[in-house]
C-alpha cells in the first residue's frame, strides 16, 4: 500500500488500529459488491448501522457515547472508506461532519440527546439542506424561508443535492428567519415524516452512482421553535459544517487516488504484451511515478492539516487549499489509472473509472473547485472576486 | 464470576513473492497480524462474557513488544484485560517449541484459575497445531480440539461441544470444565472492533510477564528441538486449461472426471 514517505510509519497504536479496523471493513464489506452497486445506483444500505457500531459516524465528537477520537485517526477513516468508494465515505461524512456536527456544536441539550446517539448508531440518518435550485456557489442567496408562528415555525422552500434526503429521518435544513430582524439564516431541525415535508429522489446520476441524493421540499411545514439550533446564527453556521466536512473530503481523496494507484500498479505489473508485463516500458512507469509522487505531495497535506485541527489552529482558507487540490489530484490520477488499464479499465470489474466518475461529484460539492479558488485568492490578496 | 483465559498470538503472513534469508524470511515480506484462529477464539470469548454476567475474559500472549498491538485489538473487542510474557532471554531463541510455549502458559494458566481456557486450533506460521491440547494435559484440565460449536453450561459446569473430525466426520460431546478448547475457524462470525472498542482498549491492562514472574529460568526454553534450514517447497502445478464456452468446457471436465474415475459404481 503507497506510503512513499512512510507518515503512516509515525502513526500512534491508536491510529493504526483505527486505520486497519477501516481497511479491513473496506475491504470485506465494501469491495466486493460496490461496483454492483455503481451499476445499479444503489447504495448498500445494510452497512449504515453496520458502520454506526463500529463508531464511523463523527468518532473525533466527544460524549453521547461518541468515541472521541483524534483528527488523523478520523482523516485516516474518511482516506479508508473513499478507497472503498466516495458514496460510503459521503454517507460517513454527511451524517457525521455536517448532521451531527451542527447538532454537537450548535444545538440544545435536549437536540444532542434526542438526536447524537441515534445518529451515531446509524438507527438514524440525517441529511444537510443547504443547496437550492438557483443558490448554490452563493447560499447566501437562499430564498428558503422560516416564519415564526406562535411558539412554532412555518417553513417554505427548496433543498437539492442532498445525500441521503430519501433515507434521511431528519434534515438539518438552513433557512432565513424572515420573522426575526434582518432575516438571519438559522438552522432547523425537521423531521422528514412532517406534513409538508417531500424528499424526492435524484436518479438520472452519472456519477456517485452509489450514494443516494435528493432534493427537500417544504411547504408549509410547521415545526417548534425547540426545534431551531440554538447556538449559530449566519451563514457561519452552514459554513462550519462544510469545513469539516470538506478536511474529510481532504483525506478521502487520497484514498480513492491510492486505490486508483494500487490498482493500476498491479495490472501493469501482471499484464503481459510483447512478452513481458507492462511494467516495463518507460511510459508506465512515468504514469506511476507521476502518480505515485501527486498522491504522496496531497497525503502530506492532508497530514498537516490534522496537526493544525487537533491543536485548534486550522483555518478555513487552508482547508479550501486541501480540498481544491487533492480532489483535482485524485480526478486527474484516477483518470491515469484507467489509461493504464486499456479497455478492462472502462468496466466495474476494475475501480479507477468508478473512482474517476465519483471525483467529478466530489470536485463540485463542498465548494467548487473554482469556488475554493476564489476562497484562496480573496486570502491571499484581501480582495474577494465574488462579491 | 467466571474466567475465561484465551491465547493469542501474533504471527507473520508472508507476502506472495518473498526471499528467504537465512533461516527465516526477510522481514520486508513479512506483516505482523493477529492469527486466525485466535480471532474466532478472542470473540467466542467475548459473546461468552457478553451472554452472562459476571464473566472475565483475560487475553495472554508470548511476544515481543511489537505484539502489543496485536493484544491490544483482542482488548479493542472486549477482552477486559491481556497479559504478555516477554523477556531478554527469548531474543536469543530461534525457535519457541510448543513444549516451552506449553511451560510458560500453562504458569498462567495456575496463576490466573480460568474456568475455561480458549485457543485457536493453530498458529498461522510455524502451525504446531499442539499448544492448546499440551497445555490441558500439563495443567490437567479436560480438553476438546478443534471445536467448532460451543454451548457452555456454566452453571452445570459442562461445556457442550462439536468437533471437527477428519474425512468430514463431527463429534458432539461434553467436556467438564475446568477445560481447554482449541477453537476452528467458522465457530461465530468475528466481529471487526469499532472505534470506541479501540479507544477504550488503550486504558486497558497489559500486565508484562517475565520468565522470573512466572518461577522460570531462561532454561524453560531449552528445545531439544532446532531449525535447521528454511527452504521454499518444489511446487509442481499440473494444470490443464479448458477453452471454449460453457458447453464445451463442461464436456471436457466430465471427460477428465470420468477418466479419474468420479462417478463408477
Amino acid at each position: 500500500m503507497l506510503d512513499y514517505v512512510d507518515l503512516e510509519a509515525d502513526l500512534d497504536e491508536e491510529e493504526r488500529m483505527i486505520r486497519d479496523t477501516a481497511r479491513r471493513f473496506v475491504e470485506e464489506k465494501v469491495k466486493p459488491d460496490i461496483g454492483d452497486h455503481y451499476e445499479a445506483g444503489t447504495f448498500p444500505e445494510e452497512l449504515i448501522t453496520e458502520m454506526g457500531e463500529l463508531g464511523f459516524y463523527a468518532p473525533n465528537l466527544d460524549g453521547y457515547g461518541l468515541p472521541g477520537v483524534g483528527e488523523r485517526a478520523y482523516g485516516l477513516l474518511m482516506q479508508e472508506l473513499e478507497a472503498g468508494d466516495a458514496g460510503i465515505r459521503s454517507m460517513a461524512s454527511v451524517q457525521g461532519a455536517l448532521v451531527m456536527y451542527p447538532i454537537h456544536a450548535f444545538g440544545s441539550d435536549e437536540q444532542k440527546e434526542r438526536w447524537l446517539p441515534e445518529l451515531g448508531t446509524g438507527d438514524a440518518v440525517g441529511c444537510f439542506g443547504l443547496t437550492e435550485p438557483q443558490h448554490g456557489s452563493n447560499p447566501g442567496g437562499m430564498e428558503t424561508r422560516a416564519e415564526a408562528d406562535g411558539d412554532e415555525y412555518v417553513l417554505n422552500g427548496s433543498k437539492t443535492w442532498i445525500t441521503n434526503s430519501p433515507i434521511a429521518d431528519v434534515a438539518v435544513v438552513w433557512a432565513r428567519e424572515t420573522s426575526a430582524e434582518e432575516s438571519p439564516i438559522r438552522g432547523f431541525l425537521v423531521e422528514t415524516d412532517r406534513d409538508g415535508v417531500t424528499t424526492n429522489k435524484i436518479d438520472d446520476k452519472l456519477s456517485m452512482r452509489a450514494s443516494i441524493t435528493g432534493e427537500i421540499g417544504l411547504n408549509d411545514v410547521r415545526i417548534p421553535e425547540e426545534n431551531v439550533l440554538p447556538g449559530v446564527s449566519g451563514l457561519k453556521g452552514p459554513l462550519s459544517c462544510l469545513t469539516q466536512a470538506r478536511f474529510g473530503i481532504a483525506w478521502g481523496a487520497v484514498g480513492s487516488a491510492r486505490d486508483c494507484f494500487e490498482t493500476a500498479r498491479e495490472y501493469a505489473t501482471d499484464r503481459e504484451q510483447f512478452g513481458g508485463p507492462i511494467a516495463r516500458f518507460q511510459i508506465q512507469q512515468e504514469k506511476l511515478a507521476e502518480m505515485a509522487t501527486q498522491i504522496t505531495t496531497s497525503q502530506l497535506l492532508a497530514y498537516r492539516l490534522a496537526d493544525l485541527k487537533e491543536r485548534g489552529d486550522l483555518r478555513p482558507e487552508q482547508v479550501s487549499m486541501a480540498k481544491r487540490n487533492n480532489v483535482r489530484m485524485a480526478r486527474d490520477q484516477a483518470r491515469i489509472a484507467r489509461e493504464m488499464l486499456g479497455g478492462n479499465g472502462i468496466t466495474t470489474d476494475y475501480s479507477p473509472m468508478r473512482h474517476l466518475s465519483n471525483l467529478e461529484t466530489v470536485y463540485t460539492y463542498e465548494g467548487t473547485h473554482d469556488i475554493h479558488t476564489l476562497v484562496l485568492g480573496k486570502d491571499l490578496t484581501g480582495i474577494a472576486a465574488f462579491e | 464470576m467466571m474466567k475465561i483465559l484465551v491465547t493469542v498470538k501474533e504471527v507473520a503472513e508472508v507476502e506472495d513473492d518473498f526471499e528467504i534469508d537465512g533461516l527465516g524470511i526477510d522481514e520486508a515480506y513479512l506483516e505482523y497480524d493477529l492469527n486466525e484462529w485466535d480471532d474466532y477464539a478472542v470473540e467466542e470469548a467475548v459473546q461468552i462474557a457478553e451472554a452472562g454476567d459476571d464473566v472475565e475474559v483475560v487475553s495472554v500472549t508470548i511476544g515481543p513488544e511489537r505484539s502489543e498491538e496485536t493484544i491490544r485489538m483482542a482488548l479493542a473487542k472486549g477482552a477486559d484485560r491481556a497479559i504478555r510474557v516477554w523477556d531478554d532471554a527469548f531474543e536469543s531463541v530461534d525457535l519457541l517449541d510448543v513444549a516451552a510455549k506449553t511451560r510458560l502458559l500453562a504458569a498462567v494458566v495456575e496463576k490466573e484459575d480460568p474456568d475455561l481456557v480458549l485457543t485457536g486450533v493453530q498458529a498461522a506460521d510455524d502451525g504446531f497445531g499442539a499448544t492448546g491440547v499440551s497445555v490441558a494435559d500439563e495443567v490437567g484440565f479436560e480438553w476438546a480440539a478443534v471445536v467448532n460449536e460451543l454451548d457452555l453450561d456454566a452453571d452445570g459446569g459442562v461445556a457442550n461441544v462439536r468437533r471437527e473430525l477428519e474425512g468430514g466426520v463431527e463429534e458432539l460431546t461434553e467436556v467438564d470444565l475446568p477445560a481447554v478448547l482449541t477453537i476452528q475457524t467458522g465457530i461465530n462470525e468475528p466481529r471487526y472492533a469499532s472505534l470506541r472498542g479501540i479507544r477504550q482498549a488503550q486504558r486497558k491492562e497489559i500486565a508484562p510477564m517475565s520468565l522470573d514472574d512466572l518461577g522460570f529460568d531462561a532454561s524453560a526454553l531449552d528445545s531439544p528441538i532446532a531449525l535447521t534450514g528454511m527452504s521454499e517447497p518444489e511446487s509442481e502445478s499440473d494444470a490443464t486449461l479448458f477453452e471454449g464456452d460453457a458447453e464445451e468446457t463442461a464436456a471436457q471436465l466430465a471427460e477428465v472426471l470420468r477418466e479419474k474415475g468420479v462417478g463408477a459404481q
